[in-house]
């Protein structure tokens, strides 16, 4: 553990330090290299050297977990020896004869060159993230690697680069078959070398195609820099009959891949790349113009004692009239090659609407809005705001941000302060008469909103108070609707409780009754029977005997009409035996006959016992008062969990909409046991009332 | 012997019934109480409140019941706050002899309570007036009580109450024969076989009412 523990340290102090290390060596050699003097054939290996190895270090001193920026170090270092081996061999067969060993070090700069070459091959197939695009690109590193060493072999044996690098101190080995090899290596050597070229742009051209968002940034610096490489290279040759611009040109790569690397977020390569297009192209077209007009058209006049001033004074005229056409067409070429497929507006507006038809969150709207915007008017960032004019807040941006969970600007803002930034576009998202928010969008610098785009944002962001005022509503109603959901249980449940509660004071308040008034008033009617056997044994006069009598009776009623009060408020039966019972007693006491049939099996919640018992009762009066009917049913069943109990008369019907205030008390009550009542009463066919309760 | 768990009403209808001449011999305020003094010393007849500790249900029904296991000849006279058809129909059904049912109120009038109380101790059957009244009054689905002439509604509902023909020409002022006519002209409207035994009467009558 205490090896770990020291050893983590240590390698990190190492893999902090070895690219200084390494960068210092490499300038060591190039500067050794350069102090022997500059060699034309032999300079683009010290740029090379220079500019991988600074730009490695660079990166890897930035981000040192970066591959890419150990490939790029271990390029420039290998690049480094063999340029300074070249140069002291170069330097040794211009005389230079203080040099010794000669032979051996330009040795070590003369034959690694085929491995070399396949080292940088790789490191430009793994740029920008210092892996291969795909793993199917091993089989192609190790056919490199293969051919390379085999090369690289030969080269180690017999002098067969010597003649093409005009090396003139002898190699060090003598090895026979030096014909034939070098007869093989004219065959193989340079096809391969080129072979070796194509392999990495072959990669570079497949990672493009399929590179997206910032790799695909990455890719385009690193793009435009072999592109000017090569222009460089490509118009050094023509016009100079030189490589030297070319070769000046070749740190050109490194940097942009560093560039790509490390600040590849800071820096927008598409409008250098669009401005380079428009500029190179119309240098091209006058250079063309001019040529055509003073030399090819002078020469069929037979002007041939150098240029005419009107000839040039014609061309420069057609030039003039002609630049401002051209470059537009050009520049719409260079857009639609440099920013592809960046919709038009009617597409932007396609896209916006496809969007918001599909629906979905609101987010994600927000998310597409600002996509569109930037895709259709080709911003480099875009910022969409919502709320009013002291309050917005931001809700998406694009490029969307990195880091979800640390996205955007939080709290409020204010426009004004929005209006601020420098390239700042910003424009108010109004919607039937109100501002809604704001789109912020900034373009890269040196570009300007043109009218087509001004016009589309203006578009774009007349929807965007749609998108805004829709994902409000749709906020707002889900809001609503969560709010009334969870009042509604409450209510149901605070109903239920009541209910509950009535049916539990109803059961005291007739066992109070039963227990208390009841009880009493028996007792007092036998000291009233008392006091009559009294009167009667002492010969009380009949007045008296009368009076008592009254009393006797009166007590008598009011007991009956307590019993009956008590049986109203809550019947005992239905406590004691339960709904079967109770709706027997409510037959029997029904003035009308009534056929009764209810079999339950067993006792249910009280609640529903009791909303079932008065649902009968209220049932039953109805209908000997109002339905004229000569029968009753009565039937109940439970199945499935539910108690459906069904009242049904033959009376006259027509009961629909005017249920009775007892009977739409009871609809309330079922409610808030989640059952339900219907009354089926069509007029002259009877009544048929159900109501329908769940019971767990 | 009493049985209520409401001492006031308990302690009245002991001096009532002693002024009537009964003896009390004992009281009880729960089914246990009670069936303890039955086994001591078993009573002519014993007056339990049909809603008793613990449950306040029908635990009188269920001591009526071990007392007629213990001592079958003890008349049961069941009180009620309320009357229900079904407890009348199950007690006549499960002890077809000396057993009564009757409201609490029927206590205050002290001479038909007091016949009501010797009727049951001699294994007669006793009715509620009020049960009998509302299920006579009852209207019908083809009605055969509607064949029924007043005067046999009334001779139908005493005898639903468990009295006797002689009873009935007591209460009536009318003749035996009397009477029995309107009792065999009862059965015969009702299709019922005469009999000579009441509480045979009264399970006809009520199984009829019921039905």
């Amino acid at each position: 553990m205490a090896g770990a523990d020291v050893a983590l340290p240590a390698a990190r102090r190492v893999m902090r330090v070895a690219p200084w290390a390494l960068g210092g060596l490499c300038a060591v050699l190039v500067v050794a290299g350069f102090s022997l003097g500059v060699e034309l054939s032999n300079l683009h290996n010290g740029l090379i050297a220079a500019a991988f190895t600074a730009v490695g270090v660079f990166v890897v001193a930035k981000r040192p977990g970066n591959r890419e920026g150990w490939l790029f170090i271990a390029t420039g270092l290998a690049h480094a020896v063999m340029f300074f081996g070249r140069q002291y061999g170069l330097s040794a067969g211009h005389g230079n004869d203080a040099l010794p060993g000669a032979e051996w070090v330009t040795w070590v700069g003369v034959w690694p060159l085929a491995l070399v070459l396949v080292l940088s091959g790789v490191t430009l197939m793994c740029f920008p993230d210092g892996r291969l695009p795909s793993p199917r690109w091993r089989l192609v590193v190790a056919a490199m690697v293969a051919a390379g060493a085999l090369l690289a072999l030969a080269s180690a044996l017999w002098p067969v680069e010597y003649a093409d690098d005009a090396l003139s101190v002898p190699h060090p080995l003598h090895v026979g078959g030096y014909e034939t090899a070098q007869r093989l290596w004219n065959l193989i050597g340079p096809s391969s070398y080129s072979l070796f070229q194509l392999a990495w742009v072959a990669a570079v051209v497949v990672r493009m195609r399929r590179a997206e968002g910032d790799e695909a940034r990455q890719l385009r610096w690193f793009a435009y820099a072999v592109a000017m490489g090569a222009a460089a290279m490509a118009v050094g040759l023509i016009a100079l009959r030189s490589p030297v611009p070319g070769v000046l040109a070749v740190p050109v790569i490194p940097l942009a891949a560093g560039i790509a690397i490390a600040k590849y977020r800071l820096y927008d390569i598409d409008p250098v790349i669009n401005k380079t297009l428009v500029v190179g192209t119309m240098a091209a077209i006058i250079t063309a113009g001019y040529v055509v007009m003073v030399v090819g058209v002078g020469r069929l006049i037979g002007v041939e004692a150098g240029p005419s001033p009107v000839l040039s004074l014609v061309a420069t005229a057609i030039v003039a009239i002609a630049f401002e056409p051209a470059r537009r067409r050009v520049q719409r070429v260079a857009d639609r090659l440099v920013y592809g497929d960046r919709p038009s507006p009617y597409e932007a507006l396609a896209r916006l609407s496809t969007q918001l038809s599909r629906g979905g969150r609101h987010a994600e709207l927000f998310a597409g809005l600002a996509s569109t915007v930037a895709d259709g008017v080709g911003a480099a960032e875009v910022t969409l705001w919502v709320g009013a004019d002291e309050q917005l807040v931001a809700v998406a941006s694009w490029p969307p941000p990195a880091d979800q969970r640390s996205q955007l600007v939080t709290g409020h803002t204010q426009l004004a302060a929005l209006q601020d930034g420098e390239r700042a576009h910003v424009r108010r998202i109004v919607h039937q008469g109100s501002m809604r928010g704001a789109v912020t969008l900034t373009k890269a610098p040196g570009e300007v909103l043109t009218n087509s785009e001004d016009r589309l944002l203006h578009d774009l962001v007349a929807q965007a108070g749609l998108v805004i005022d829709n994902a409000e509503l749709g906020v707002e109603l889900q809001h609503r609707l969560h709010e009334i959901s969870v009042q509604a249980a409450e209510l149901q449940a605070a109903a239920k409780r009541i209910v509950g509660a009535q049916y539990e004071a109803r059961r005291r308040i007739e066992r109070d009754l039963h227990d208390g008034a009841q009880q009493r008033l028996v007792t007092l009617a036998l000291s009233l029977q008392s006091v009559s056997e009294r009167a009667a044994a002492t010969g009380a006069d009949d007045d008296l005997a009368a009076k008592l009598a009254e009393a006797r009776h009166q007590l008598s009623q009011a007991l009956a009409e307590l019993r009956e009060m008590a049986r109203g408020i809550h019947p005992a039966i239905l406590t004691q035996e339960g709904l079967e019972a109770a709706v027997g007693f409510l037959a029997e006491r029904a003035p009308l006959p009534v056929r009764v049939d209810v079999r339950l099996q067993r006792r249910l919640p009280q609640d529903v016992e009791a909303t079932a018992y008065f649902v009968v009762s209220e049932a039953l009066t109805n209908a000997a008062k109002h339905s004229g009917a000569s029968s009753i049913a009565v039937a109940g069943r439970l199945r499935d969990g539910w108690l459906r109990i069904e009242v049904t008369d033959d009376g006259r019907g027509g009961a629909d909409g005017r249920l009775g205030s007892g009977l739409q008390g009871l609809v309330d009550r079922l409610a808030t046991l989640e059952g339900q009542l219907t009354v089926d009463s069509p007029a002259g066919g009877g009544t048929r009332l159900r109501a329908e309760i769940p019971c767990g | 012997m009493l049985a209520d768990d409401a001492v006031l009403f308990r302690e009245g209808t002991a001096r009532v019934l002693s002024e009537a001449g009964f003896d009390v011999a004992g009281q009880a305020g729960n089914a246990a109480e009670l069936l303890d003094l039955v086994r001591r010393d078993p009573p002519a007849a014993a007056i339990i409140d049909i809603r008793m500790p613990p449950g306040q249900t029908a635990e009188g029904i269920q001591a009526a019941v071990e007392i007629r296991q213990i001592s079958p000849d003890v008349g049961l006279l069941l009180l009620s706050q309320h009357v229900e058809t079904h407890h009348a129909m199950r007690l006549i059904t499960e002890f077809q002899r000396g057993v009564g049912y009757l409201l609490k109120d029927r206590v205050s009038d002290l001479a038909t309570f007091a016949s009501d109380v010797r009727r049951v101790a001699n294994g007669d059957c006793v009715i509620d007036p009020e049960l009998v009244t509302r299920l006579i009054d009852k209207q019908r689905e083809g009605d055969p009580l509607a064949e029924l002439t007043e005067r046999e509604r009334t001779v139908l509902g005493l005898m639903a109450q468990g009295r006797s023909n002689s009873a009935l020409s007591t209460e009536l002022y009318v003749s035996g024969k009397t009477v029995e006519a309107h009792v065999r002209s009862i059965f015969t409207k009702l299709n019922l076989p005469p009999d000579a035994c009441d509480h045979r009467r009264v399970l006809a009558v009520l199984a009829f009412l019921r039905s």
